[in-house]
């Protein structure tokens, strides 16, 4: 899809608070497969928003990085901003009625990928009925057309929201390749994905959960 | 050729014509129970319309007759300004694909209509809020077409409306994933409205003839006072025990509990039905036997050997071998109704019992310390490191499809949603329940099979002592011998074997 003008792009300090906002609590490598941007730069803009009081770290086993209070405010006013300034907001209302409309489906393939009904019991999905997989796998691949369909216009005008494409197709492509945890339990499982790119919509356009 | 058929007990038209949903009204028919009257347009003009795009031949004229001889059975006129006739309009294929086509509520309400029910009902208040449900399912069905306000041509963009539905894609995905054909379509039922919004005396519910989690003989379901059916099922209102229709509507209580009766007679089976009261009036509007899974599944079927409706061997029969392993999973048993601080809906099956958390964070953070169960009022991406730090999951909304259930799902951890009861405030770190308020810290256990959730460390049992379970599989060793050390699946296996020679044995 084509668009007057080069897309938007997002800087750094506030791409790296913004991940945190929509992927939640999360170690550094996360935030920086989630944001597209290489580690050390991550971590770098990470330790400025953290001296600011935007972010904090925690150690331990489930350490990671997570967003003050502070930290949630400056990014609600900043991304506000940069709609604007980018005058994005149409294409980004646009984008969300799109997903909305297919989210529901999504939901749907997640349950059938997890829980398969045979004899009118809903029991786990074991994965040994290879042929069951590739159905929902095919429903899913025919979804992922229909996203490019809906938010294209918005992949096309904010680079930020173009990081979301290729994650699910990353997703999308593993799984199919048999990296099966690739649909609904990694960390970077389409599911995963579809739901920061929900939450981001939301927190872009300034509409409550 | 013939498109629409009219609602009546002699109608001997199939479950492939008429549809599932239409077929167990002309079934409520027979067996004498209250159904508002309607007609049916059947799947062949469903198929019709899905291969040519656009209604067929012929069918103009069948629907004008069809609405003619509603009008003349309720002394009403749709659309009319005076003792105007609305009627509900839903799709109903041979083959149920729940929550995937579209449904639209109080048809014919147009400007002249809707004063003219005010009028009628002394109440405008009530006129309007059914024409807003009207323009919001139109508008949710038809993406901002511009709606007719005659009646005829609402009508028509109703009907074209829920045979399209047969074609989103979602539903397409549904087929597929459950091996429903993709050219059966669906038929459409149109019925005279009943109003669950009229009065102080209105409202809807569903309801069992017997308990779903348990198979016990009492029965269970929800009702909402003054409100229409859709509000039942959507889970976005709060609903009221059943039960509770016994004091305020003890006359829809007691033909409530005939309906199940006559039905539950009719099937040999546990049923299960949706209905509307009107001004102290109960209708029916949907009957389908129950489809109990596990536990409950095993009870029903001993208890109805028990009461001689069925043979013990069709009550062998009755139960997959795939039922039994979801008998066999912890369970909470025996707590005190003041211990339950809420009812959800079980959605990962298995007890769990921690200590509350009310965000993702703090979850982590406590998890170190020993077991946590996370309470959430949804739950989100971001709640992601509390669901894999957290040992079991609660949420005060959302269904059987919703993020939390998804993921505790994926990552096998109990999890109850929709417990409507609950009230999270993450930023006092405390659940608010039943009145009293429970603080961060506070042990509660939940049950992802019933849907409980319940203060403190309650007795859990595998369900496997049921006593129930070893009738059935006593049953089953007297058809197929004995055999010590066999498991459940291997007795009954065996015993089906005998019953149904031929049969594959999973």
């Amino acid at each position: 899809m084509t668009r007057p003008g080069p897309a938007h792009a997002t800087g750094a300090d506030l791409l790296a608070l913004h991940t945190l906002r929509c992927i939640g609590f999360a170690s550094l490598d996360r935030v920086a497969a989630a944001s597209g941007l290489p580690e050390a730069e991550v971590e770098s803009e990470l330790i400025d928003l953290a001296v600011a009081g935007l972010v904090t770290r925690v150690a331990g086993e489930f350490g990671g990085w997570g967003l003050t209070e502070a930290g949630r405010a400056a990014d609600a006013e900043w991304i506000a901003g940069e709609l604007e300034r980018a005058g994005t907001r149409a294409v980004v209302a646009e984008a969300y009625d799109g997903f909305l409309a297919l989210n529901p489906e999504l939901l749907d393939l997640c349950a059938a990928w997890q829980i398969r009904s045979v004899d009118g019991v809903a029991s786990a999905n074991d994965h040994a009925d290879p042929a069951y997989d590739a159905r929902v796998l095919d429903r899913l691949t025919d979804l992922d057309w229909r996203v490019e369909v809906a938010c294209g216009g918005l992949f096309a005008a904010m680079l930020r929201f173009r990081r979301y494409r290729a994650r699910l197709g990353d997703a999308l492509a593993r799984a199919r390749s048999g990296a099966l945890e690739y649909v609904t339990e990694s960390t970077a499982s389409y599911h995963a994905v579809w739901f920061q790119l929900h939450e981001d919509l939301l927190a872009t356009l300034g509409i409550p959960r | 050729m013939r498109w629409v058929y009219s609602l009546s007990p002699e109608l001997e038209e199939g479950w492939d014509v008429l549809g599932g949903k239409a077929h167990g009204l002309v079934v409520l028919r027979r067996l004498g129970l209250p159904v508002p009257p309607g007609f049916v347009i059947g799947t062949e003009a469903g198929r019709a319309f899905l291969r040519h795009g656009r209604l067929p031949d012929g069918l103009d004229d069948e629907l004008a007759a069809a609405v003619a001889e509603l009008e003349a059975t309720t002394h009403r006129t749709l659309g009319g300004p005076e003792r105007p006739l609305a009627v509900s309009v839903r799709s109903g294929g041979s083959v149920s694909m729940p929550g995937m086509m579209t449904t639209i509520l109080n048809l014919g309400l147009t400007a002249e209509a809707t004063a003219g029910l005010a009028a009628e009902a002394g109440d405008p208040r009530f006129a309007r809020d059914s024409r807003q449900r009207l323009l919001a399912s139109f508008a949710a069905s038809t993406g901002g077409e511009p709606i007719p306000n005659d009646a005829i041509g609402q009508l028509r963009l109703a009907v074209a409306a829920v045979f399209s539905s047969w074609d989103t894609p979602r539903a397409a995905t549904y087929r597929e994933l459950n091996g429903i054909p993709h050219d059966l379509g669906t038929a459409v039922t149109v019925q005279a409205m009943v109003f669950g919004n009229r009065d102080d005396h209105s409202g809807a519910g569903v309801a069992f003839s017997r308990n779903p989690n348990t198979g016990r003989r009492v029965p269970f379901g929800e009702v909402l006072f003054g409100r229409q059916g859709d509000d039942v099922v959507s889970g976005g209102s709060l609903t009221r025990p059943l039960h509770d229709l016994a004091d305020r509507e003890p006359a829809v209580w007691a033909g409530l509990l005939e309906a199940l009766r006559r039905v539950e007679e009719h099937h040999r089976d546990a049923c299960y039905l949706e209905f509307t009261f009107e001004a102290g009036q109960l209708w029916l509007l949907q009957a389908r036997p129950g489809r109990f899974a596990g536990a409950a599944a095993v009870r029903v079927a001993v208890d109805l050997a028990d009461e001689g409706v069925i043979g013990r061997h069709e009550a062998l029969l009755r139960i997959s071998p795939r039922h039994l392993q979801l008998v066999r999973v912890p369970r909470i048993v025996a707590v005190d109704e003041a211990d339950v601080l809420a009812r959800g809906l079980g959605a990962v099956p298995g007890v769990a019992v921690g200590r509350v958390a009310t965000t993702a964070d703090r979850a982590v953070r406590m998890a170190t310390d020993g077991p946590v169960i996370l309470v959430r009022p949804v739950t989100s991406p971001q709640d992601l490191p509390g669901l894999a730090a957290a040992a079991g999951v609660v949420t005060a909304r959302g269904g059987p499809a919703s993020h939390a259930a998804v993921v505790a799902r994926a990552m096998g951890k109990p999890a109850v949603v929709g417990a409507a009861g609950l009230a999270v405030d993450a930023a006092g770190a405390s659940v608010r329940a039943g009145g009293r308020a429970i603080p961060e810290g506070t042990a509660i256990a939940i049950d992802g099979t019933g849907g409980e959730v319940v203060m403190g460390a309650p007795r859990v049992a595998m369900t496997a002592a049921d006593p129930h379970l070893q009738r059935l599989l006593d049953w089953a060793d007297e058809v197929a011998g004995g055999g010590t050390g066999r498991g459940d699946t291997e007795r009954l296996g065996a015993a089906h074997a005998v019953l149904r020679p031929g049969a594959s044995i999973p």
